[in-house]
């Protein structure tokens, strides 16, 4: 199809090209059924609408939310589902009806009602990419909308509060990846070797709850235990996404090498590996080995730190 | 529940073995009750139907206020209320019936994931239709919903429910969805539902499980409430396939030998 299509969509950190869990979903959809998109991420400046981002527009439509982006999308001849049966469509339809009940209302609290992880690291990069003075307005707004969403399809009327539901989300949440971890088992994608509807929006919810780096981590703990669901992810990455932002190779399906592909992912992990270690070694205390750590050491960190000053 | 109470109850429902007594309770039948909550109810009754449990159904117009969560339909069992099939389910599971023991993990996950498609979709398909669209509300659901009560107290209840029904509407983005939209994600829920069960006689084959008690009671109710217009109903009977799924199970559970009355 001629028509130039873009999309809005917020931009992307921390290894992942968009940190938004939606605008993920359409773009790695894209990439899997072919479709050229071009992609605008939404900065500080005040051209382009941060509505309800991601945003597709053609020459003559504007079309908003995930799902009928790709409705849209598969209109258009790009459909990544034209190789699956009618029951693994059907099956796509439930285990999506079940990651938006389950799986994203846990989503939604560990990055925007979490007050340690809001402050810290959802707020500052959300504003940062908002010019002022929305900046003030627009984060505050996303976090009310979430918490609103949790508390009316968790909580208990009339009186709605948070404490109650947490403990509940999170359990749901952790069921969820099991279950997703389950079904997919050891095979590459959902449905055999091509992916699909399903593992994009699987790696649309996952992939942020992966890759950014919260203070307060117990869900991301859980998935990063599960390590088909992890590999799956730094799959996508490193096949449909790495190529693009080098600029090495025009977007589109294309089957990486191999041996290319397990190259870049050894790679990825010493890579991972080693920031991890240097991590730890620039915040354990640069002071005598006789002081007592400081309070605001994390557990983990203090026990990698006690295994330093034992070694000799 | 917290997680300790949720712990303390199934501890609990484990020792004591199913009582004659059990009752379920919900709205009257005749002049109150919602679609909605009907497939709800139905749904938990096919459900205590396929375990072998008896239940005695009770209708009281003050039923969603005695419910532990706010919804019905409950059951009372022992001295413990539990409300709300998945609640429920755990529960009877604790007492040594279940009816997805005979699943490997995966289809557990599948049957999971067809059970939130079913309250994702065809729920809140129900719900928009009973307090969003306004030929509905009017005609049907702001008569029925405060039907026990005196004026002005039916119309201050129902103004109260439809607000707080549209509030979640628009928090999870079906506020701004036409009745037309609706009805497409309705057909699409059906036909999902309809390819996975395909030619078999249940989802998962030769034995119910809590899924077919959930899709027989929201299909059910779907097929046999008469709403302002049909096209809910329609959307249903273009798969026939899951008519004859219906039609199985009010055969087998409700009509064989007396057990237990449909409305």
């Amino acid at each position: 199809m001629a028509a130039p299509l873009e999309l809005s969509c917020w931009g992307g950190g921390w290894g992942l090209p968009s940190v938004h869990s939606e605008s993920l979903v359409v773009m790695a959809y894209a990439k899997f059924s072919g479709a050229p998109l071009k992609v605008n991420v939404i900065d500080n400046t005040w051209r382009g609408s941060r509505g309800d981002v991601p945003i597709l527009t053609t020459e003559d439509n504007i079309v908003s939310h995930p799902a009928k982006i790709l409705n849209f999308l598969r209109k258009q001849k790009y459909n990544a589902d034209y190789e699956l049966s009618a029951k693994q469509g059907a099956d796509t339809l439930a285990y999506i009806a079940l990651l938006e009940e389950k799986l994203l209302p846990a989503v939604l609290h560990t990055f925007w009602v979490e007050s340690d992880n809001y402050f810290t690291v959802t707020k500052p990069w959300f504003a940062s990419r908002i010019p002022f003075p929305l900046s003030l307005i627009l984060p505050g707004k996303m976090s009310r909308g979430a918490l609103n969403r949790i508390l009316l399809t968790r909580g208990e009327p009339p009186l709605y509060r948070v404490q109650e539901v947490e403990a509940q989300i999170y359990r749901d949440a952790k069921e969820c990846l099991n279950l997703l971890s389950n079904r997919l088992g050891t095979s590459q994608f959902f449905f055999g070797d091509t992916p699909s509807t399903l593992d994009a929006y699987v790696f649309g919810f996952l992939a942020p709850l992966y890759k950014v780096h919260f203070p307060k981590v117990q869900l991301q703990e859980h998935l990063k235990q599960l390590s088909n669901l992890c590999r799956f992810c730094d799959d996508i990455l490193s096949s449909y996404f790495r190529l693009s932002l080098e600029g090495t190779s025009p977007a589109g399906q294309e089957t990486v090498d191999a041996n290319l592909q397990k190259l870049t992912q050894l790679v990825n992990k010493e890579s991972n590996l080693i920031e991890k270690m240097d991590d730890n070694l620039r915040q354990s205390p640069q002071l005598p080995p006789r002081k007592l750590p400081t309070l605001k050491l994390t557990p983990a960190e203090e026990e990698s730190n006690s295994i330093q000053r034992l070694s000799p | 529940m917290s997680l300790v109470a949720e712990a303390f109850v199934s501890q609990i429902a484990a020792t004591e073995p199913w009582p004659e007594n059990a009752t379920l309770y919900q709205q009257l039948k005749g002049e109150q009750i919602l679609l909605s909550d009907n497939a709800a109810s139905l749904a938990v009754q096919a459900f205590l139907q396929m375990c072998n449990l008896p239940v005695k159904v009770v209708c009281r117009a003050n039923a969603e206020y005695m419910s532990p969560s706010g919804k019905v339909p409950f059951i009372h069992v022992g001295n413990q209320v539990v409300s709300e099939l998945g609640p429920i389910v755990q529960f009877v599971k604790a007492k040594g019936h279940s009816l997805s023991d005979g699943l490997d993990e995966v289809q557990k996950a599948e049957m999971k994931a067809y059970m939130e498609l079913v309250n994702n979709m065809l729920l809140t398909a129900e719900l928009y239709l009973q307090w969003c669209d306004e030929a509905t509300v009017g005609e049907i659901t702001h008569a029925r919903y405060g039907s026990p009560y005196p004026w002005p107290l039916n119309h201050i209840l129902a103004y109260q429910k439809q607000w707080e029904v549209k509030r979640k509407m628009k928090a999870i983005g079906w506020g701004n969805k036409t009745l037309d939209q609706v009805l497409e994600d309705v057909d699409q829920c059906c036909q999902a539902l309809s390819q996975r069960l395909g030619t078999q006689p249940y989802f998962f084959n030769k034995q119910p499980t809590e899924l077919d008690a959930l899709v027989f009671g929201h299909l059910y109710t779907i097929l046999t409430t008469q709403l302002t217009n049909d096209e809910l109903s329609e959307k249903v009977k273009n798969y026939s396939n899951l008519l004859a799924f219906c039609r199985r199970i009010e055969q087998h559970y409700f009509e064989d030998g007396g057990k237990g009355r449909l409305s």
